[in-house]
């Protein structure tokens, strides 16, 4: 492997990391929020993106508990994906990339972009449904716009996966060639 | 598998060991017990060519086709 090639490794190993804390500082951040929101609502404005949906949980307790569910379980979803992503590139060994662990992994991580690009376009046509019933969602927006971009990529990775999976059996074969 | 190999039984009646048997083909002992163990999924010519001029034998003596069914 080229030294050029070793070092972008290492940035992208950097930048998994940075990308994995931002995420968890998110859903935690997030999660505060919710719980805050429940007990003291006039505290909001002070916490983490200042998510108030107060005035929703006044008038709709189910919307703003489900609406609350899913940008809940899509941050919470996405800092473990990056988990994976973060144990991925960590556990790749680049002179014999292929073995059952990071073929696994892959796979996860697809699985986890098509659950949170599934959830993200469920909680987006919910709250388009509440925005037409009166009730304010539009700073919920930012939790779900890249829905399209997450199945897109889902795809794309279960594709890589499949190949993976093809390289390991091809990898495997060759080392079981005497 | 229904393709059986019989190396052991062919080093048994060359009175051979493994470890004199890897010597003579250049192959690793790992290698061989792979292949000894049935667990190879291919064997190349050159390996079967060594095995055959160090054992003094057939192809058909260290592989079998045995039918499962």
């Amino acid at each position: 492997m080229s030294d050029t090639n070793n070092y972008l490794f290492i940035g992208l190993k950097i930048v998994a990391w940075i990308i994995f804390v931002g995420l968890c500082i998110e859903a935690g951040g997030l999660l505060v929020n919710f719980i805050v929101s429940l007990f003291r609502p006039e505290f909001v404005q002070n916490l983490y993106n200042t998510l108030d949906l107060s005035d929703m949980y006044h008038h709709n307790k189910w919307g703003y508990f489900s609406m609350y569910s899913f940008i809940l379980v899509i941050a919470i979803l996405k800092a473990y994906m990056f988990y994976v992503v973060v144990a991925l590139v960590t556990k790749l060994d680049l002179t014999k990339p292929f073995n059952s662990v990071v073929a696994g992994q892959i796979r996860q991580i697809s699985y986890y972009t098509f659950s949170i690009g599934l959830i993200s376009y469920v909680g987006r046509e919910a709250a388009q449904h509440l925005q037409s019933r009166g009730y304010a969602t539009d700073s919920l927006q930012p939790y779900w716009a890249d829905s399209q971009a997450f199945i897109l990529m889902a795809a794309v990775l279960y594709i890589i996966a499949t190949i993976f999976r093809k390289g390991l059996e091809l990898q495997t074969e060759n080392d079981l060639t005497v | 598998m229904p393709i059986v190999v019989n190396l052991d039984v062919m080093m048994a009646k060359r009175k051979m060991s493994l470890n004199e048997l890897s010597q003579k083909v250049d192959l690793t002992l790992s290698n061989l017990s792979i292949l000894k163990t049935g667990k190879a999924k291919a064997v190349r010519f050159t390996t079967l060519e060594a095995i055959c001029k160090a054992l003094d034998c057939q192809p058909g003596d260290i592989l079998e086709y045995v039918n499962e069914s």
